[in-house]
């Protein structure tokens, strides 16, 4: 009698998942042999059709991923894949109930340790938050001794901001983490969770900067805070350092291939949207110095509608993610395709209940239900599906065969 | 003579094909087109009228809230009072997460299609968790303007404004509790959750006080069938207890402030009192959404629902007849009451994989009560 409990195997090798099958013909899981990891859609049918330089990779940076068709580059990130391939069979219980009752301080210290330990943009971001909060203080300690309620208010701005930023960190970091009984398709939605919170507080931003552009316009006080210049000046130089940091996201419309793609792009447009609204700041104070009426209302109408634009794409695809929508990248046409190759083999009857959807971008899960002829080879219609969807780049797929 | 035979056979014959056409698990198991939305019809309706009737709770919700707003805004501009009016903003804030509930729980209800293969019962969660970011951000406003307070150093606190605006947010706030928190425990365990939060806020121009008001926000959370009626009674009276604290946490807030109020109101030099109110409540409000919070990132990041023993349903899946092991067992929730779970199954080469599967999907549907379930079944290599 076979044991349950499978060792998972850390280099995506040729382990199937069944303790007892030998045969790889049996593993349904369409692991690659010879350790390749597995490969992102082959694209043949998305809108990036053209992967042809797909193994080129560089460790220490990587070109922005284009949404057109000429060129397209991926890169291969083995050090992180790795760490993800074993979701074979653990034991529920075991590491289940721990992981509810970790406490704060002990997640708090594993963070600190994988940033030290973790790859470049995870310290680029512990480096941007460091700075951040630094500025942040010595803004706060300015403001409250010298009474000037502009540098106390962007100081409370800029420390919400970092809240959010440390939350994407710890995303980053946390992301790695191997599935386990509770989360049993581990943690790397929390990436998605991460660019969602920063979406919808740039949203939030946005929307708060027309308010006060209107309550500057009803009000139709300019104040000439002049004092506010040096900090919008510094305020800028330091986001500008953080937008060259993530500057291969630097982009509104990205193809998403990996979780780490969308917490990036948010923490990008982030910082990008913090130096607009500094720039925004510094142009204001001169219009108005030139002596343009009304310069502030403009400059803070311009700043919320170009936030606004800028950030909406990117919240609509994390939001689609979290909205258990098909997976972007492929085409209705595709799954119809599918479909009908499905219901055209001579022992299925009828595909009912089908459904997909992306854990995150790159991984897509699905399911099946087939109503296969009676005495119909299980088998061989298992296989056929299988490799079907695998072209459409859906890996985790289960097929419910009910025979009629 | 022959065609009565052929007749009484023709009609023997259809005898038997309504005697077949019983509900086989075939016919259960298929409902009807590839993407068809996550709901029976039997559950279809139900969903339908619970949906309807929190929708109306929160419409009348809303137009409450508004007669609110326009009686403080018509009041603040015969005062004169720009308090008032500020709170009167602050309802609109209100307004503004409760349509956000709203539209979330009415877009629940849409038809599946092809893109959003599991229908829009996630939107839901992502609307729970918008109007919760909206407490956060709100609460972080208005820490941040008890600061403000502080650096400008007020001098005039009026006691007396605090408490009658509070007592009114008191009384709004009771009233919304009896609206929305109002529930007949039915059997098939209709829950509308509450979650209510509360907002300080203050004005330095010469005058100063805070007030809270809170208001309670609807998510809906369905129950399942009628089988498991006393775990639903458990699981009901845990989600009318938790509504009725967290919208009771807000009224203590309330009468805190209230209590505040008074205090200035007699000793107009402890100003410090406001600030310490705001800072304590808001405090309150934060700690109370994060037990939400959580049961959302629990949906939101796939993971095993709470109720569900996943260790147990796998022993008990391998205790079936037949199974030799499971694999991949993900089960995950769409929305909180709408769970659902895929795994691998492998049998005996012997076996019969029809009655495996039956077996296995009526343990699963009996005992754990999900009913969205989809088993791949393998057979095991004959040795």
């Amino acid at each position: 009698m076979a044991d349950f409990t499978v060792s998972s195997e850390p280099n995506g090798g040729t382990g199937s998942s069944f303790t007892s099958a030998p045969a790889t013909q049996d593993s349904f899981k369409h692991r690659l042999p010879d350790g390749e990891t597995q490969r992102p859609w082959s694209g043949r049918y998305g809108i990036d059709s053209g992967d042809r330089r797909f193994s080129f990779s560089r460790n220490q940076s990587f070109k922005p991923h284009l949404l057109r068709n000429d060129s397209c580059i991926g890169i291969n990130h083995p050090e992180e894949e790795e760490l993800w391939e074993g979701h074979g069979k653990k034991e529920f219980g075991g590491t289940g109930n721990g992981v509810r009752n970790r406490s704060v301080l002990y997640q708090m210290a594993s963070v600190l340790l994988a940033v030290r330990s973790g790859n470049r943009q995870v310290r680029r971001l512990a480096l941007m938050i460091s700075l951040n909060v630094a500025y942040s203080t010595v803004e706060l300690m300015i403001g409250l001794l010298t009474g000037r309620v502009g540098l106390v208010s962007d100081s409370f701005h800029l420390t919400f901001g970092c809240g959010l930023l440390t939350f994407s960190l710890f995303a980053m970091t946390a992301a790695h983490k191997k599935p386990d009984g509770i989360y049993t398709y581990g943690y790397k939605r929390l990436e998605v969770l991460a660019a969602f919170t920063n979406a919808l507080f740039l949203l939030f931003m946005s929307f708060s900067l027309a308010v006060e552009a209107l309550h500057a316009f009803i009000q139709d006080e300019s104040e000439h805070k002049h004092y506010l210049i040096v900090s919008a000046v510094t305020n800028l130089l330091v986001n500008l350092l953080g937008v060259w940091f993530f500057r291969n996201y630097a982009r509104v419309n990205i193809a998403y291939r990996k979780a780490e793609d969308m917490n990036c792009h948010s923490i990008c447009l982030h910082v990008l949207a913090d130096s607009i609204r500094s720039a925004g700041l510094v142009l204001a104070s001169w219009l108005l110095s030139l002596g343009i009426e009304n310069a502030e209302v403009l400059c803070l109408g311009l700043v919320s509608a170009a936030v606004f634009v800028v950030i909406l794409p990117l919240f609509r695809a994390t939001g689609g993610v979290l909205l258990q929508q098909v997976p972007a990248n492929v085409p209705t046409s595709a799954f119809n395709k599918c479909l009908r190759q499905v219901t055209a083999l001579e022992d299925v009857s009828e595909v009912t209940r089908s459904r997909f959807w992306e854990l995150v971008p790159g991984r897509a899960v699905g399911s099946l239900s087939i109503l296969v002829k009676g005495g119909g080879n299980d088998h061989s219609v298992l296989h056929y599906v299988h490799e079907l969807y695998h072209d459409l780049g859906i890996q985790d797929l289960t097929v419910q065969t009910d025979h009629v | 003579m022959e065609t009565q035979c052929s007749q009484q056979s023709s009609i023997t014959e259809i005898g038997e094909m309504l005697q077949v056409a019983e509900p086989t698990h075939a016919d259960i198991k298929t409902c009807g087109g590839p993407t068809c939305g996550l709901s029976n019809s039997g559950r279809e309706s139900k969903d339908a009228k619970e949906r309807s009737a929190s929708i109306r709770k929160l419409f009348i919700a809303v137009l409450l809230c508004m007669i609110f707003m326009c009686i403080e805004v018509v009041g603040g501009i015969k005062a004169n009072s720009l308090a008032i009016l500020t709170d009167a903003a602050h309802l609109l804030s209100d307004i503004a997460a409760f349509a956000i509930s709203l539209f979330s729980i009415w877009a629940a209800g849409w038809e599946a299609t092809p893109r959003q293969s599991y229908g829009f019962y996630r939107i839901e969660i992502l609307g729970a968790l918008v109007s919760i970011q909206l407490i956060w951000l709100l609460t972080g406003i208005i820490l941040y303007e008890a600061v403000m307070r502080l650096i400008h150093g007020t001098n005039l606190v009026h006691g007396k404004l605090m408490f009658a605006v509070a007592a009114f947010g008191l009384f709004v706030n009771i009233i919304m509790v009896v609206l929305l928190g109002h529930n007949h425990g039915h059997g098939h365990g209709h829950q509308a959750h509450g979650h209510g939060h509360g907002h300080g806020h203050g004005h330095d121009h010469g005058h100063d006080h805070g007030q809270h008001r809170s208001h309670s926000i609807d998510i809906n959370i369905t129950g399942e069938n009628d089988e498991r009626k006393s775990q639903q009674q458990k699981k009901q009276s845990i989600n009318i207890r938790s509504a009725y604290l967290h919208v009771l946490g807000d009224s203590i807030q309330s009468v805190g402030v209230m209590i505040g109020g008074v205090i200035i109101w007699c000793k107009p030099e402890w100003k410090i009192v406001d600030l310490l109110c705001t800072l304590m409540f808001s405090l309150i409000v934060l700690i109370t959404t994060i037990n939400m919070l959580r049961n959302i990132l629990l949906v939101l990041m796939e993971s095993t629902p709470r109720e569900i023993d996943a260790t147990k349903l796998e022993k008990g899946m391998c205790e079936v007849d037949g199974v030799v092991a499971v694999h991949e067992l993900h089960i995950w929730a769409i929305t909180i009451g709408k769970v659902l779970l895929a795994c691998h199954v492998t049998i005996k080469p012997e076996a019969d994989s029809e009655h495996v599967l039956d077996q296995v999907i009526g343990y699963i549907r009996k005992e754990y009560n999900i009913s969205h379930v989809t088993i791949q079944v393998e057979r095991e290599k004959a040795l």
